[in-house]
């Protein structure tokens, strides 16, 4: 195995290993959760390493098993499924330490934690589609374990709904799998783009439309989106943080994947359908977060209404557009993490924290919210008829006038409001909040490595066959 | 024969389609099984060539395309795990509240949340999921 192969192991190795270790040891003790920590740590800077090899020398390949390519399955690292896996373990890292400065209160928790970054690091960078759906089970199981987090009936009942629509996704998207290996006689991704590439598109548009829907019952999107403000105001505020902040990037991920990599015909076909989806979304979030008074019921509505945004950036397509969804999807996932985690906290720094991720929700410069915003905007104006445009343009600047209006309605509500005050959470914690919130900023003032990032993955979508 | 398959796999999946539908916390897993195994009848069905097995291939007999198989004992496991975990959250539910009946717990539920609204305990980390609208949780 050459060096950067190994490179490309690690990411999903490490957290994979030790997620088969620690279960052994009590995940309550202190230095069991630090050891985790260290090795979500070192998962993430080897995916900084990967990262600066991806933006230099273009993707990185590797068969596993020493198999010749074709037979074996590939890991292949782009620089979309870098930038999804960099966000995605940096959102769960936050969390985690964030648990383990609260105090944990399983056995198992530290190891679920890591078997959802070995599962999502490893869907991120899997070439096989078949590969694909089982790291996607690997992460979804463990993340309806964690839903249901300190057991409290109604955390049972939400992980209960989440895991049972979740899961018919899934063999939807199964179903979706299997088909596409009859039409195309083969799992790897690049081989049933450029096969299904010269079939009729009529063959292919059913199967499309059944990955689609399990990939916008994942990012929970408007008219699937019933099972996600019950899970999401049920579960403990690290656990929401992950769910948003890493676990939706699934469905981003895999929109752009399947949609933009292998299936490019046939989402340029389903555009008009994804960008009503996606503004229909963008409206009902926004309006929804509005009417509601608790903090996570808000948040977890705008989550929603924030899908929205990807989803049309996705619909309008090209590289401006895959950009754009990328920038926003990641952005999103950062804002979801600092809102989520400073929601469940008291005390000093916590507000200041909070406000950050609530005006980046806003795209208020300079979070990093207004670049996600800047570029659908962008690209909404990419679009070639004009009613199209204005009317996309009109909807993009109301949904960030209401966002606008909830994030301070919230924000009042929360902190500036007296309220019942308790005693100040753990110090370690909030420091942690404030870190990420500051990363929220620097991305904002320091957009360059995003936005190379966001465009290598916009090249290599656009530039694959088919 | 693919019509056959076609078949035996719409009945798998409409059943277990109608079950998640049902209020029944039990059904809805067994709905969930059956789709899980309406799955798996799809990744055999959707086998490339039919044949001898493929363990010890003879040039001029045709083998059984052996992905398929691979693929049909992952989902399998897969679906097994599910279902245990499932189960697992079903019981927890049961023990608490002597029902399977989603509605029920759902009711029960609310009014948990308005003897500790009644109450007014401050003090508490669950202030944002008493606030929360007792509708939502009724959506299955």
């Amino acid at each position: 195995m050459t060096e950067p192969g190994l490179l490309l192991a690690l990411p999903v190795g490490i957290p994979w290993v030790l997620a088969a270790v620690l279960p052994l040891l009590d995940g309550r003790k202190r230095w069991v959760g630090l050891l985790a920590a260290a090795g979500l740590g070192a998962s993430l800077l080897s995916l900084v390493w990967l990262a600066s090899i991806v933006i230099r020398r273009g993707e990185v390949e590797v068969t596993a098993g020493g198999w010749p390519e074709g037979v074996g399955i590939t890991l292949r690292a782009d620089a979309l499924g870098v930038t999804f896996a960099l966000v995605s373990v940096a959102v769960i890292l936050a969390a985690f330490l964030y648990e383990v400065a609260l105090g944990v209160r399983w056995r198992a928790f530290p190891a679920l934690i890591l078997l959802v970054a070995a599962g999502l690091t490893g869907l991120f960078f899997t070439g096989d589609a078949f590969n694909f759906y089982v790291f996607f089970e690997i992460s979804m199981i463990s993340s309806f374990i964690l839903a249901g987090y300190r057991e409290k009936d109604y955390q049972v009942r939400a992980a209960f709904v989440f895991a049972v629509v979740n899961l018919l996704g899934s063999f939807v998207f199964l179903i979706g799998i299997a088909a596409l290996y009859t039409i195309s006689g083969s799992l790897d991704m690049e081989t049933i783009a450029a096969r299904v590439a010269g079939l009729n598109p009529s063959s292919v548009i059913a199967i499309s439309a059944l990955i689609f829907a399990a990939f916008f019952l994942k990012l929970g999107l408007f008219p699937f989106h019933f099972w996600l403000p019950a899970v999401y105001v049920g579960s403990h505020p690290p656990i929401a943080a992950i769910l948003s902040g890493a676990l939706a990037n699934i469905g981003a991920y895999g929109l752009l994947r399947f949609g933009a990599d292998v299936l490019p015909r046939e989402l340029a076909l389903a555009a008009p359908a994804v960008i009503v989806i996606g503004a229909a979304s963008i409206a009902y979030g926004s309006l929804q977060a509005v009417s509601r008074r608790d903090t996570s019921e808000v948040m977890a509505y705008s989550a929603i209404g924030q899908a929205g945004y990807v989803l049309l950036a996705l619909g309008v397509g090209g590289p401006v557009g895959y950009a754009a969804a990328v920038v926003y999807a990641v952005v999103n996932s950062l804002n979801k993490g600092v809102v989520f985690l400073s929601a469940g906290l008291r005390g000093p720094l916590v507000g200041a924290a909070f406000a950050v991720g609530a005006f980046s929700i806003a795209g208020v410069p300079p979070a990093a919210g207004y670049l996600g915003k800047f570029m659908v905007f962008e690209a909404s104006t990419a679009v070639e008829s004009v009613t199209a445009t204005v009317a996309l343009v009109f909807l993009v600047f109301v949904g960030s006038a209401l966002s606008f209006l909830y994030s301070f309605q919230v924000y009042q509500r929360r902190f500036v409001a007296p309220g019942p005050s308790g005693k100040p959470s753990p110090t370690a914690a909030r420091y942690l909040v404030v870190l990420l919130a500051a990363l929220v900023v620097l991305v904002g003032l320091w957009p360059q490595p995003l936005m190379l990032l966001s465009r290598a993955a916009a090249a290599a979508l656009t530039g694959s066959p088919g | 024969m693919t019509l056959y398959a076609a078949l035996v796999i719409a009945v798998v999946l409409a059943s277990g389609t109608f079950l998640l539908l049902q209020r029944d916390l039990f059904r809805v897993v067994i709905g969930i099984i059956l789709v899980s195994n309406s799955a798996t009848l799809f990744i055999v069905a959707s086998g490339l060539s039919r044949g001898a097995a493929p363990i010890y291939p003879l040039p001029d007999s045709g083998v059984s395309d052996p992905l398929v198989q691979a693929m049909a004992l992952t989902a399998l496991i897969i679906g097994f795990a599910v279902a245990a975990l499932l189960f697992a959250m079903v019981y927890q539910l049961y023990a608490s509240h002597h029902t399977m009946d989603l509605e029920e717990i759902a009711e029960a539920e609310a009014r948990e949340a308005e003897d500790l609204d009644l109450r007014g305990d401050p003090g508490t980390e669950e202030v944002p999921e008493e606030e929360q609208d007792p509708e939502e949780r009724t959506v299955p």
